[in-house]
């Protein structure tokens, strides 16, 4: 049996509610069961966090991989200033800041954007607490979400990362600010520029949508 | 108060961050100017859209995906471990190799025969040669797929599960270098891209990851392999001579 396989069923024992410093300590310590319940924790999280800022289900995949693998090697120099949480959002942040990086250096761009993921990920969308939608209902919020990503790739890799760790993950503007390494005033005026983006491009896509 | 100045500050005003008499100034602007109001409401429909967006999740467990890179990297010696950690800087030895390579083509290495072969099936599979002073995880396992055996083929993928000739077709030119961990009941546990593209390869890498083997087999026991890929395309073109006039 894989180590990986013991580690995770063994992830079992810890309980559901431990505290961040209980499993950074236990991480730190090599204890793997710690370090699977911190994965199963976060993995959502960075997954959709990192899809929709790059707009690229598979690639988003791997960044998350990588992301853990990040945490794993660097978790004995995070010092519990900020959350857990804030400091996995950083990881993130920096992972698909240098994916997009790599690939505007290469003029690439093979993304595929995440409204033709294949049928087996569209049946993961989790659409919320909304209960069972008519199949018109669905159609039409497919198309207005995939406006919505459309425009949110379209606006700047700073603009579309502050909009999401405000907007979708919530966060105030000082975890932010801790998040990015910026201070908050700059989070404030970066924000309000970054909306009024997102209002204009999505006006944009949404007009272009009832012209088709 | 101008529109513009207002306009400014609906992103402060929609948060709540205004001081209360500047707060008072927006709202009363707003009152008065529709357009102004129009803005705002514009404003607001695209933040909750935004706020909406459903919440993708992976299709696959991140964590066990996780596991294997981690076993993977630190298992020993192995090519991966060679190629792994000098592939982010200076490749080592192949692109000195590959260049000879035309068109497609693969090569499967399989399970790698370090020394010996074992003397009785009764014998457990033995730990590969502790690489650092560390002592491996036993050979033949997910976590060290490189044993010291060479009657172990390679593994057949099952029918229908080959990697279509399309796929490889569509590569664009240039070289790279896989490592297939297949596990013990014939899944794929990991597929590591050691060096090249990693855009050229993803398509590939993708379809490899769903493939399915026939379980590898030595005596009777299922074992896991590592099976490494070296896939060159380069497009050949045949000299067409000019007839002299």
């Amino acid at each position: 049996m894989a180590t990986g396989e013991m580690s995770l069923r063994s992830a079992e024992v810890l309980p559901g509610n431990a505290p961040d410093q209980v499993l950074v300590e236990r991480c730190r310590q090599g204890d793997p069961s710690a370090f699977a319940r911190l994965v199963a924790l976060h993995e959502g999280m960075v997954f959709n966090l990192a899809a929709r800022l790059i707009g690229d289900a598979e690639e988003a995949k791997d960044v998350a991989q990588d992301v853990f693998l990040q945490v794993y090697r660097t978790l004995g120099r995070f010092e519990g200033r900020s959350s857990l949480k804030t400091w996995i959002y950083r990881i993130v942040v920096n992972q698909c800041h240098n994916r997009h990086r790599w690939w505007r250096r290469r003029k690439k761009d093979c993304s595929r954007p995440l409204d033709e993921l294949t049928p087996a990920d569209q049946a993961r969308l989790v659409a919320g607490d909304r209960g069972p939608a008519s199949p018109y209902e669905e159609l039409r919020r497919r198309e207005r979400s995939g406006r919505v990503q459309t425009a949110l790739s379209s606006v700047s890799f700073d603009h579309r990362a502050i909009l999401l760790l405000r907007e979708v993950e919530e966060l105030s503007c000082e975890a932010i600010a801790a998040t990015l390494g910026i201070p908050e005033g700059t989070v404030k005026s970066r924000l309000a520029r970054a909306r009024e983006a997102l209002r204009v491009r999505l006006l944009a896509c949404l007009e272009e949508g009832d012209r088709t | 108060m101008t529109c513009a100045r207002v306009r400014s500050q609906l992103s402060s005003y929609l948060d709540g961050d205004l001081g209360s008499s500047v707060a008072r100034a927006v709202g009363a602007h707003l009152e008065g100017c529709p357009a102004c109001a129009r803005h705002l409401q514009s404003l607001r429909a695209a933040l909750e859209m935004l706020a909406d967006l459903p919440t993708l999740s992976p299709t696959e467990g991140i964590a066990a995906r996780v596991f294997d890179r981690l076993e993977v990297e630190t298992r020993g010696p192995g090519l991966a471990m060679v190629f792994r950690s000098s592939r982010a800087r200076r490749p080592l030895i192949f692109p000195s190799l590959v260049t000879a390579g035309l068109l497609v083509v693969t090569i499967l290495v399989g399970a790698v025969a370090l020394d010996r072969a074992w003397r009785s099936l009764d014998e457990p599979l033995p730990p590969v040669a502790s690489w650092e002073g560390r002592v491996l995880p036993a050979s033949g396992t997910e976590a060290n797929p490189l044993f010291p055996s060479a009657d172990v083929g390679l593994p057949r993928a099952r029918p229908g599960e080959r990697v279509s000739q399309e796929l490889l077709a569509q590569m664009a030119e240039g070289t790279i270098f896989l490592e297939t961990v297949v596990a013990r009941d014939g899944t794929v546990s990991a597929v590591t891209l050691l060096t090249g593209d990693r855009l050229l390869a993803q398509p590939l890498l993708d379809a490899l990851r769903q493939q399915k083997f026939e379980p590898v087999r030595l005596r009777g026991r299922p074992v896991a392999v590592s099976v490494y890929r070296l896939i060159s395309r380069h497009d050949v073109f045949a000299y067409k001579s000019i007839p002299s006039s």
